[in-house]
């Protein structure tokens, strides 16, 4: 019922999308793959009417529209769900819901709260959520926040005759296992009201929900999928354009690690409502993964070696020396470097270019008295795009305009050119593309061989499994449980899953 | 031609023209020694409008800078008898002191620049009113020419002030683009988050950005005592807004990480050759606020480079 | 359960607890401070102050700024006077017209304050603050710098009739403020203030629309900015091109000092209320307990300080600007 007919859309040097088809059909659930840059994101924007296609038809049961805004998709039937933060948390659950459309509780220009309330009970309703309406969305759990976001869509049950389309667009990356299950369950309860496009980083998440997959590909669609009609390394060769081997991770690379030297030492480190009594061992050449749901204390572990937290219990060594003071600047004096989560907030600052992201942390090298040699920095940075091979035009390109993959390179190259040992990684592969992410894990081993201790906070739990030598599992800011991984004896996904929950 | 890569110039096209609008209507106006007498008498506010550079840079904002500009008067006029040519140093360092508590005032207290620079500001001024008792104060002229006179006179048809001015921007400029501060100050202006997740020591020099901006505040007020031969708590009031219109218009934005000392220059000569214009179009008095205001939407319009902000606040 | 209680609560009345202890440490130093005289004064005082701050509130809670109070109450002021000896320069005869006029000037400066900022995406601390100088400029150029007087007794009312202590005045303006209020919570546009300044891209994507929303939130303040304006020349008899000046930076930091978020979303119009009592009780006290004039601004910036310190939350905050 609602399909593109060769779409197309170009930017100022970049053809997006390429003569592209797609269709859904009511009641079904469509995945949607790509690599980053692949198309996906400009392809949902061209379905939710915030992009206008160049050429092309899109038709609705056979009459063709046209969107000028996200709105006018709206009023066809065409609701989104965005990633995690997409809800105003300063607002209430039943204002986030009825947000631009609070015109049917509206009397003489007064709003009618308990209309509005009940009104929301009843979205909330459809995905089985029991919340009070009147909470402000800042306090409610991400997997709560999915629901409203999905909640807030249906709503245009109501308001729209004829049926939904709804995209989901990265539903699932900040849920547990329990969650995703739970949100699935739902989605699939729903299909009875609306359709749905289903986009997703996660290919096995793809794989179990939808009924059809386009796997698209600089810009175009390069097959569509039926439920089973190709295993996940079929997908992700059609995707890439090679095989995604087993060797994936790069396992034959881990060699054991130097157990006679310790890099960072934590005895019973506590930060109240955060972590308790958490005591590791960090060695040189060893990959150690923090493995646990959100909220387990990952994050708490790798700030306060990073000392942008100070420990209230415990205390920390690095190289044998006990840290006393908790600053980053003393963290990174240590050779400590981060590479944080939040890559375009924390990690790499937009509007600066290549080498000055590069000798941010390490201005010290680069100066006499506070005069920065620049020559010096250039050449630092030139070095790094060729051993990485970044793709930047030069030392001057502005890193908030790299891709994804390119400025966790030049964020990776910022501690390594600046000889950091101890590697605290969050998420380094999250929302990279499967070319990326190999020269992440790649850089991963190099490291290790280099002598390098990592902490890693994997982006799932097969890449915790693949690089690491040994992985921490947490539960509310304990240690659970202590796995040794030697390529061979790995513990499994059911032996990790076991420990967190 | 790609309209994107021209709008860094923006600013100083919009100088260019203004000058060449204004030169086509009276052609006097175009005489080196008329454009260098205009750029003279701009340099105290110029002064002003570098230091508050640096405080916008960061994506804050000093607001002390006026009153603190007002207090330095009074204490040069004050102290120029009793220090001689050590009372500059004596200006420079109570400005550089005070930015540094406004600098601190807000990265250690959490307290928004606006504020903080606003009470700091409030700070000077009663030290001003309790040291000048409320009055207007004169400078011996013998000992100001003896000791200041070369910030005033002129060589050739070159104004002295421009020499200062010149030197302080090139040091700015220096500043800015080759060393470690200035780099540190670009990182906390355009993400100060990453800048503090590298190791920076985004406080140290986010205060410092702060000192900078109070220690040139209080050249500005030095100036303006040499200048005017004395000082008064309220002498240098109406600077403060045009100065960070100032800054603004040359394509430095509230927000930070952008523009800088040389954009102010020419965000200053712009404010200047508005100002001049009025009287070269014979805007009368009672006008001259209102067009100065319509004047500046336009030129902020034409100047500013939004195409790098995703929403505008 | 109870220690997110106690620490939500704690961020929210912080403002009226420093509220409370000023009053206290005021009293205790002169026991005259706590005089009904004294309030009625500080209510004169905070009245006109309310009103911009209460304007400017919307704006801020937009995550926006509004610089242009300072010529808004002053071209409302000299146009209401003006209009209002036009039409017979007193209420009864046709006077009362001119507030209705004065309130449209205040929209419109808005109005065009808002198409400014939104329309040629000037940043509103720019547009506003440009648009502040053309007001007092053509306030400046209408009057040509001279006072305008108005000697109508039913009009200064507003000031001369006093109920229980109070002049009219202090009721109009609580009532306005409870009407600020209901508009912020119970109208649709007020709650999208909240909505654009907690997440415009979010807002916007939720298919608000924000332009819209902005250009009213523009528009409201300067209504309150014309209201500021005539209880300033019922308060001085008289106004000038000057009669909007120094509202700039004191109501904005009543705004601030009250708990809201120069950075949008937190707060509302009884931070504001709270925030202007504040300032006001400062500067009166102040004067009560005898400091020396030129002290005063000084421990009004160090007193403001404080105030923001205890009531900011600090746990919440990564870096401010």
């Amino acid at each position: 019922m609602y399909e593109l007919k060769a779409v197309d859309k170009k930017f100022p040097g970049v053809h997006a999308l390429k003569a592209v088809d797609f269709q859904v059909k009511r009641g079904e659930i469509v995945g949607l793959v790509g690599e980053n840059g692949a198309g996906k994101s400009t392809l949902m924007k061209v379905i939710y009417g915030a992009y206008q296609p160049d050429g092309g038809t899109i038709t609705i049961d056979g009459k063709t529209v046209r969107f000028q805004n996200p709105r006018q998709a709206m009023e066809k039937g065409i609701g989104m769900v965005f990633q995690e933060q997409s809800l105003i948390s300063n607002l209430t659950v039943m204002e986030n819901i009825f947000l631009g459309y609070e015109a049917q509780f509206v009397r003489l220009g007064v709003i009618n709260w308990k209309a509005m309330a009940e009104a929301a009970r009843k979205q909330l309703a459809k995905v089985k959520l029991d919340i009070d309406p009147a909470t402000v969305t800042a306090s409610l759990s991400f997997a709560q926040r999915q629901l409203v976001e999905l909640a807030k869509v249906l709503t245009l049950e109501e308001r729209v005759d004829g049926d939904l389309v709804i995209l989901l667009d990265e539903p699932t990356s900040v849920l547990a296992e329990d969650e995703v299950k739970m949100l699935f369950r739902i989605v699939r309860d729903l299909t009875a009201r609306a359709s749905f496009i289903f986009v997703s980083h996660r290919m096995d998440e793809v794989m179990e929900l939808s009924d059809r997959i386009y796997v698209m590909k600089d810009g175009a669609v390069v097959d569509v999928v039926n439920r089973g009609g190709a295993t996940v390394e079929q997908i992700q060769h059609k995707m890439v354009g090679r095989n995604v081997d087993r060797e994936y991770y790069r396992e034959q690379r881990q060699k054991p690690y130097d157990d006679s030297r310790q890099l960072v030492k934590l005895e019973d480190v506590g930060l109240p409502g955060r972590i308790s009594d958490i005591s590791l061992t960090l060695h040189p050449g060893e990959v150690l993964c923090l493995v646990g749901t959100e909220g387990s204390g990952r994050e708490a572990i790798l700030r306060t070696i990073y000392g942008m937290r100070t420990p209230v219990t415990g205390h920390v060594t690095m190289k044998g020396a006990r840290i006393e003071r908790f600053t980053p600047q003393a963290a990174v004096a240590k050779g400590v470097g981060y590479v944080p989560r939040e890559r375009k907030v924390e990690g790499i600052v937009a509007g600066m270019n290549v080498y000055e992201n590069m000798t941010l942390s390490q201005m010290g090298h680069f100066s006499n008295a506070g005069v920065l040699r620049v020559g010096e920095e250039r050449k630092l940075a030139r070095d790094w795009i060729g051993k990485l091979s970044i793709k930047a035009h030069s030392e001057y390109a502005d890193c908030g305009n790299l891709s994804g993959g390119n400025q966790q390179k030049v964020v990776l190259a910022k501690w390594r050119s600046g000889g950091s040992d101890i590697m605290l990684l969050d998420h380094p592969t999250r929302g990279l593309d499967i070319g990326a992410k190999e020269d992440v894990y790649e850089m991963i081993r190099d490291m290790c061989d280099d002598g390098v201790g990592v902490i890693l906070v994997a982006d799932t739990l097969e890449e915790a499994i693949g690089l690491s030598h040994t992985i921490i599992v947490l539960k509310d800011g304990r240690i659970q449980k202590r796995f040794d991984c030697e390529p061979g004896k790995k513990p499994s996904l059911y032996d990790l899953l076991h420990a967190m929950i | 031609m790609d309209i994107q890569r021209l709008k860094p110039h923006f600013p100083w096209i919009t100088l260019l023209v203004l000058v060449i609008f204004v030169g086509l209507n009276d052609p006097n106006f175009l005489k080196p020694a008329n454009l260098l007498s205009l750029a003279g008498d701009i340099v105290p506010l110029f002064i002003m409008a570098l230091g508050l550079t640096f405080a916008i840079y960061i994506g804050g904002i000093d607001l002390s800078a006026q009153s603190m500009a007002n207090m330095i008067t009074v204490v040069a006029s004050v102290y120029l008898a009793s220090l001689g040519i050590w009372v500059a140093l004596l200006c420079v360092a109570i400005g550089f002191a005070l930015g540094m508590l406004s600098g601190f005032i807000t990265t250690r207290l959490f307290v928004p620049s606006f504020i903080s620079t606003l009470a700091v500001g409030g700070l000077c001024f009663s030290m001003a009113q309790w040291l000048s008792g409320n009055r207007a104060l004169n400078m011996d002229a013998a000992e100001r020419d003896a000791l200041f006179g070369w910030m005033i006179g002129r060589t050739g048809i070159i104004p002295n002030e421009l020499f200062l001015a010149v030197a302080l921007l090139a040091i700015c400029l220096f500043i800015e683009r080759r060393t470690t501060l200035g780099r540190a100050l670009k990182a906390v202006g355009a993400g100060e988050l990453a800048a503090a997740a590298s190791g920076v020591n985004v406080a140290r020099f986010k205060m410092l950005a702060f000192a900078i901006s109070g220690a040139l505040a209080a050249v500005a007020g030095l100036l303006f005592a040499v200048k005017l031969s004395g000082g008064a708590p309220t002498i240098a009031n109406g600077f403060l807004l045009p100065a960070i219109v100032a800054v603004l218009v040359g394509g430095t934005p509230l927000t930070g990480g952008v523009g800088g000392v040389l954009n102010t220059a020419i965000g200053t000569l712009i404010v200047a050759v508005i100002r001049a214009s009025m009287l070269y179009f014979g805007v009368e008095a009672t006008q001259q606020q209102m067009v100065f205001g319509l004047v500046l939407i336009a030129a902020i319009a034409l100047t500013m480079d939004r195409s790098k902000l995703r929403t505008v606040k | 359960m109870t220690r997110f209680l106690t620490r939500e609560a704690a961020i929210r009345w912080a403002p009226l607890l420093v509220l409370i202890a000023l009053v206290i440490l005021f009293t205790a130093i002169n026991p005259d401070f706590f005089a009904q005289r004294n309030f009625a004064r500080i209510a004169i005082a905070a009245a006109p102050a309310l009103m911009v701050a209460i304007g400017v509130t919307f704006i801020i809670v937009m995550g926006s700024i509004d610089l242009s109070m300072e010529g808004a109450v002053s071209l409302t002021a000299v146009l209401f006077c003006f209009a209002f000896l036009w039409l017979g320069g007193t209420l009864a005869a046709g006077g009362w017209l001119a507030i209705p006029l004065a309130l449209i000037v205040g929209g419109l400066i808005g109005l065009i304050n808002g198409l400014v900022h939104v329309k040629l995406r000037i940043p509103s601390f720019m547009a506003s603050l440009a648009m502040g100088f053309v007001g007092t400029g053509a306030a400046v150029l209408i009057t040509g710098g001279d006072i305008v007087r108005i000697e109508d007794d039913t009009f200064r009312a507003l000031l001369t009739w006093r109920i229980a202590g109070f002049p009219l005045m202090v009721y109009v303006v609580v009532i306005l403020a409870f009407l600020a209020w209901f508009i912020q919570n119970h109208t649709t546009l007020g709650r999208n203030f909240y909505a654009v300044g907690g997440g415009e891209e979010l807002a916007h994507a939720s298919g608000l629309n924000v332009r819209r929303v902005r250009i009213t939130g523009f528009v409201l303040a300067g209504v309150f900015y014309a209201i500021a304006g005539m209880l300033q020349v019922a308060k001085l008899g008289q106004a000038e091109s000057v009669t909007g000046a120094n509202f700039m930076f004191i109501s904005i930091t009543s705004v601030v000092v009250g708990g809201v978020a120069l950075w949008g979303g937190i707060g509302g119009v009884w931070n504001t209320v709270v925030g202007v009592l504040i300032v006001n009780v400062i500067n009166n006290g102040m004067v009560v307990i005898g400091l020396p004039d030129y002290v005063q601004d000084g421990m009004l910036g160090l007193l403001v300080i404080l105030a923001v310190v205890l009531s900011t939350d600090r746990r919440n905050i990564s870096f401010v600007k």
